[in-house]
């Protein structure tokens, strides 16, 4: 074959090799360390367009995560409820509040909130809520304290190895069905000791083969 | 492509010409991963084209990836009652074809339909589809279907439409210069459209016109043949099994007698085909013999004589293997008097079919098998008698108004009518469209029509069971039913599909219950709760207007639907223009199919295009050679060669309807055929996946190795093990140790040679369900085509009268996968429950597991083919499924998804194991003939581990010790006796 690019080009290749040598070395520490799931992953918190608080619905009011992410157990998706879940309550309550206008909005024209997604995982990823919370998962294990945040925040970096670690051993993250939305929830005792209980108790296997999670 | 005057060598299987010659072609073929060219690039690299690829990356490699995209969610605004986001939502609904109406269950994935199967309750589907169903949801996403309304050549709006017939009705008085023209009407609520538009307008005339001829055709009557209590089935140029028949019934009866169920005591049918082309009916039968179309008539004459035992029936026949047969045949028919049939196709005139009728009623099947159902619809003219009327009204000026009502008249009308010529002296015309085809580019107004998918209607199948078509999407651009059109024009009471269907069956259903029920169930139940049936009879009437054609010297050209285009309505839909006939294996195209004796005649080769000619009409093709065709035949199916389609359709094939006229509408004799000298090329996946064949190695005729196993009934009988000793091999044992599969679920699937027709409705329903992308011709002719699934086809026996058998090949799941051990990134590993796991985010593409897989069942994304699609179309994909990129390998997952989405639903119940039947892979539920069987092998009463249990149960290629998941059951036939020893030829050219 003859040639594609002329010798004098060698000269080139090679100094432009050598430096490639030298960024790569400063650039690849840096891209380490900022690629950490940890660092690139948790820690996202958008603004969300309607300023509403977990902690004060959650945790000083009390209502229940099922209340408004029903399908919890029942789907794929936790449902992000529609905007009529809102307005059960607020028809009445606050009902001229500025901060909830978007909400009124979306009630009487038919078009959407626009949240914003904060926890996602890749497309190849097929997550099921109702396979976990059914089996005893707590929301609190990917999600943190949600009870305690004003606005959303990703705790978890929510990678492949967390989703393993768990898989692996998921006796400390299992817990009675009936405590699955409890967040705050301390039991007495080792909470791995009755995790292991309720696995022993009902069979429960996650898998840990590629089709699990990738299909 | 070869030439066919090579020597003959000879062994026991054969999947195309140039395998049967060892060309040379075919040698480089077998010898390579993947086709010629395949994995080669197809630019010669130069200075400029690598300087473009690394400008490229760099662009690409930047720093865009930095900050984390925003993503919206948008919940609704209220809740939809009985949704939960991430389930799918089935609905009932019906989709008539070709005269047929199959009750279907439709999942929608958030509101949008995405994968078709088969009602179970519906008695002409029992569950089960063919290819046209699967892949009908397709054309619902045909970006091309966009056409608008369009009013004299300018974009207009269904407003200016409505004033426009509010105008034209007060124009025509008693209707004498109106014309509707419809396909045949299977829908009561549409015909009391009809009714009511023939009152309004008594002076106009409904003419109903398909160009897929059906029993009907002949028939006002239609023959209702229950195949399942047949024991012997002769079919004279009759594609039951295959094209006559849109419904899945006949297959799913006929294979009923085809299964052993007892293995101690084995039971097969037996059928001959008598045929001039071969198709799936003949693949399947025990004895097969090719006929020209023209000499069935005499063949089903001598055939009545023989029965009734008149002196020398065989003088009007000429000399050939099927006359020779004639009086073996009629000994086995009379010998089995009552549990015999003989059945014709549509495409024999009524005088064949009267003929038929008396040999049945000679064997007592007349009652007990055959009955006759009064037709669906209340057309009781020969269609053509009709439509020749209409086009010399059309001619004389007499039509003033022709609304168009069926699909695109002017591309399927016969050529003898010039129907297009004759439209241009129609002042009004009205043009119900699908997409901007060939009438809609003549008619003065086209309207958009709805797909059967987003719109209401309803179905009669032919025993008279009803059903409702129900939408499951909005229109998705604007289409309205003919029902509502016609309403329109005629201002019928209701104007609306929804209730023009729903006044209909109120009464009948008994209300607002029984209509919820209908919807619910798929089928319309009476006040009393029973199915609407009709009543069958034993007295058939006929058509008898309509004469066989006489015949003549030239060569006869015989139309049939195409298996992917049907008659040209799914041209624009990639899913079924990639999908290869079942017997020719040619993707993209159609082509003059013809005889390898007639192509030596003809001195041409597959691929020289021919010009076939009669009384001035002319078609230019390409030839494809197809073994086990009658001589002097050639084979044109319709619906390709379209002049205004849709991109994907664009440039496809040959139209068969330029030739087609109404003295030869089934076939035409006479024809003359000549050569241009011109060639065009065919994409066919007949050599792909060849599978490694040690024999081949140094081109001599070592031992073979039966891949496809099979046997005859008595054969069987006497070693019912006989296909698992067909290969002699030292013991299996693994350098690795055995992984202990004992535990837990451990999915399995056995595949049913005995039953297996190779209709290809697996193939769609597994690309419906997986995502699989469409290649298109070029990428064919690569050998780059995705499907998970193939049918192989492989002939046997002499090239002029060949036998052939289908096997459905997929990923089988090895145990000790051979693919695995060579991926250097761990893509593809095993799952503890047997399953060869495809990783897509690990694959990098290096096909070292393709190049292991001694199946040949993986495939590689050389492009991103879903690159292209409009976002409509990308509408049609599965959410369980990751659509694939470029540069990964995919293969067969048994439908993984619908494993793990069953196994979640049963642990939230706190089940650990699914029941037998719980899960169903996509090309097991679709298929007509059960011959797919899959489930837990552990579960010791699941059906598939009782199948595997079968002494026909054997591995393909099991002694490479890959202990494959996916097993065999051998193929038996079970032929005349008096047969095989009279014509041993079948087996002759053993090697």
């Amino acid at each position: 074959m003859a040639l594609i690019f002329p010798k004098s080009t060698d000269k080139y290749v090679r100094l432009g090799a050598l430096a490639l040598a030298v960024a790569a070395l400063g650039g690849g520490a840096l891209a380490m360390y900022v690629g950490l799931p940890s660092v690139i992953m948790t820690g996202y918190q958008p603004q969300q367009p309607v300023p509403y608080s977990h902690k004060l619905h959650v945790g000083d009011l009390g209502m229940d995560c099922y209340y408004c992410h029903y399908t919890a157990d029942k789907s794929d998706h936790a449902a992000v409820p529609a905007t009529e879940v809102c307005m059960n309550c607020h028809t009445r309550v606050k009902p001229t509040s500025p901060r909830l206008e978007k909400v009124r909005d979306s009630y009487n024209t038919g078009k959407p909130v626009e949240w914003v997604r904060v926890h996602r995982v890749p497309d190849f990823v097929f997550f099921n809520h109702q396979a976990h919370v059914t089996a005893g998962v707590s929301c609190v294990s990917c999600h943190g304290r949600v009870d305690q945040m004003v606005e959303v925040k990703q705790v978890q970096p929510l990678n492949m190895a967390f989703c393993l670690d768990c898989h692996r051993n998921p006796a400390p993250n299992i817990r009675p069905i009936d405590q699955v939305t409890n967040l705050a929830w301390k039991p007495n005792g080792d909470p791995a000791a009755i995790g292991r209980e309720i696995i022993k108790a009902r069979g429960i296997n996650p898998p840990e083969n590629c089709s699990g999670c990738h299909r | 492509m070869i030439q066919i005057t090579k020597k003959l060598t000879g062994k026991k299987y054969w999947r195309s010409l140039d395998q049967f010659y060892q060309t040379t072609e075919f040698q480089n073929w077998i010898n390579r991963e993947f086709p010629s060219e395949a994995a080669e690039m197809l630019d010669e690299p130069s200075r400029r084209n690598i300087l473009k690829l690394m400008g490229a990356s760099f662009a690409l490699g930047g720093l865009t990836a930095c900050r984390r995209p925003i993503e919206n969610i948008l919940p609704f605004s209220k809740n939809v009652e009985g949704f939960i986001h991430g389930k799918p939502l089935y609905y009932n609904t019906v989709m008539s074809l070709g005269g047929q109406a199959v009750g279907l269950s439709v999942e929608t994935n958030e509101f949008r339909p995405t994968k078709i199967e088969g009602n179970p309750a519906h008695p002409w589907s029992l569950g089960s589809t063919k290819s046209y169903h699967q892949a009908s949801v397709l054309s619902l996403y045909d970006d091309s279907r966009g056409v608008g309304v369009i009013g004299d050549g300018k974009a207009s709006n269904w407003d200016a439409f409505t004033a426009y017939v509010k105008n034209l009705q007060g124009q025509l008085g008693n209707g004498a210069g109106l014309r509707f023209l419809s396909e045949p009407i299977h829908s009561p609520s549409f015909a009391a459209v009809k009714r009511h538009a023939m009152t309004r307008f008594p002076g106009a005339k409904w003419v109903e016109y398909s160009a897929v001829q059906t029993s009907a055709t002949a028939h006002p009557t239609v023959p209702r043949i229950a195949f399942d209590k047949a024991a012997v089935v002769v079919a004279l140029d009759s594609d039951f099994l295959g094209l006559d028949d849109t419904s899945v019934l006949a297959v799913k009866e006929f294979s009923r007698g085809r299964k052993i169920t007892d293995e101690a005591n084995p039971v097969m049918n037996r059928l001959y085909a008598v045929e001039p082309q071969f198709t799936v009916t003949g693949a399947a039968a025990d004895h097969r013999f090719r006929l020209k179309a023209s000499e069935i008539p005499n063949f089903a004459t001598a055939l009545l004589g023989a029965l009734q035992a008149q002196s020398s029936p065989l003088q009007v026949l000429g000399q050939n293997n099927a006359s020779k047969a004639l009086s073996a045949i009629a000994k086995d028919l009379l010998a089995n008097r009552g549990k015999a049939v003989v059945v014709t196709g549509p495409r024999q005139s009524a005088a064949v079919h009267q003929i038929v009728h008396q040999i049945n009623q000679a064997l007592g099947a007349v009652g007990p098998i055959v009955t006759y159902l009064p037709a669906t619809t209340d057309q009781t003219r020969p269609q053509l008698d009709a439509m020749k009327e209409l086009a010399g009204e059309m001619a004389a000026g007499q039509v003033n108004t022709l609304v168009m009502l069926g699909w695109n008249p002017v591309f399927t009308a016969p050529a003898d009518l010039s129907f297009e010529a004759n439209l241009k002296k129609v002042a009004n015309t009205i043009y119900l469209a699908q997409d901007a085809d060939e009438t809609a580019a003549v008619s003065k107004w086209v309207v958009p029509a709805a797909h059967y998918l987003e719109s209401w209607g309803d179905a009669v199948a032919v025993d008279g069971t009803a059903s409702i078509q129900q939408p499951t999407i909005q229109p998705l651009w604007g289409g309205r039913t003919p029902a509502e059109i016609a309403a329109l024009v005629s201002g019928y009471k209701d104007q609306h599909a929804y209730d023009i269907v729903r006044n209909h069956w109120l009464p009948i259903a008994g209300g607002e219950k029984g209509w919820k029920k209908a919807l619910h169930d798929g089928l319309i139940r009476n006040a009393t709760g029973a199915a609407t049936t009709a009543t069958a009879s034993t007295t058939p009437t006929f058509h008898t207007s309509a004469p066989a054609p006489t015949p003549a010297s030239g060569f006869e050209v015989i139309f049939a639907p195409s298996w992917s285009l049907f008659d040209g309505r799914f041209a624009n839909n990639g899913w079924l223009q990639e999908l290869p006939d079942p017997m020719t294996k040619l993707t993209w195209d159609n082509a003059a199919f013809i005889s390898p004796a007639s192509a030596t005649k003809l001195g041409v080769i597959g691929g020289d295009v021919i010009s076939i000619e009669r009384n001035g009409r002319k078609l230019e093709a390409a030839v494809m050679i197809q073994p086990g065709q009658a001589d002097d035949t050639i084979l044109l199916p319709v619906g390709y060669g379209r002049a205004k389609v849709g991109a994907i359709g664009e440039g496809t094939g040959f139209n068969a309807y330029s030739i087609r006229t109404t003295d030869g509408f089934g076939y035409g004799t006479g024809f003359n055929v000549s050569k241009t000298g011109r060639t065009y090329p065919l994409a066919r996946t007949q050599e792909f996946e060849y599978q490694e064949e040690p024999h081949l190695v140094n081109f001599q005729e070592v031992a073979v190795r039966p891949i496809l196993r099979e046997g005859t009934l008595d054969q069987y009988k006497k070693n019912p093990h006989f296909a698992e000793q067909m290969v002699e091999h030292p013991p299996l044992r693994s350098l690795y140790g055995d992984y202990d599969y004992s535990k837990g679920q451990q999915w399995a699937m056995t595949i049913d040679l005995n039953s297996c027709i190779g209709c290809n409705a697996c193939m769609v329903a597994c690309q419906a369900e997986n995502n699989i992308g469409v290649v298109g011709k070029e990428q064919v002719a690569r050998g780059r085509e995705m499907h998970w699934i193939r049918i192989d086809r492989y002939y046997s026996g002499a090239i002029e009268e060949p036998q052939a058998v289908t096997a459905p090949v997929t990923c089988m799941q090895c145990e000790t996968a051979p693919c695995e051990n060579v991926c250097p990134v761990a893509a593809t590993v095993h799952s503890p429950e047997g399953l060869n796991d495809m990783v897509y985010n690990r694959c990098v593409g290096t096909r070292y597991c393709s190049n292991n897989c001694p199946y040949k069942v993986r495939r590689f994304n050389f492009l991103n083919w879903h690159s292209n699609e409009h976002e409509v179309t990308r509408m049609v994909y599965n959410p369980e499924v990751t659509v694939r990129m470029r540069g990964v390998m995919e293969k067969c997952t048994y439908c993984v998804q619908r494993i793990q989405n069953a196994k979640i639903a049963a642990k939230a119940e706190n089940r650990r194991w699914l029941k037998d039947g719980e899960v169903n892979v996509a090309c097991a539920q679709a298929c007509p003939s059960d011959c797919i069987t899959f489930g837990n092998v552990n579960d010791p009463e699941s059906r598939v581990a009782k199948t595997k249990l079968s002494p026909r149960n054997y591995a393909m290629l099991g002694e490479l010790n890959t202990k494959p998941r996916t097993t065999y059951l051998a193929k038996l036939r079970n032929p005349n006796p008096e047969l095989v020893s009279a014509a041993p030829a079948a087996e002759a050219h053993h090697g």
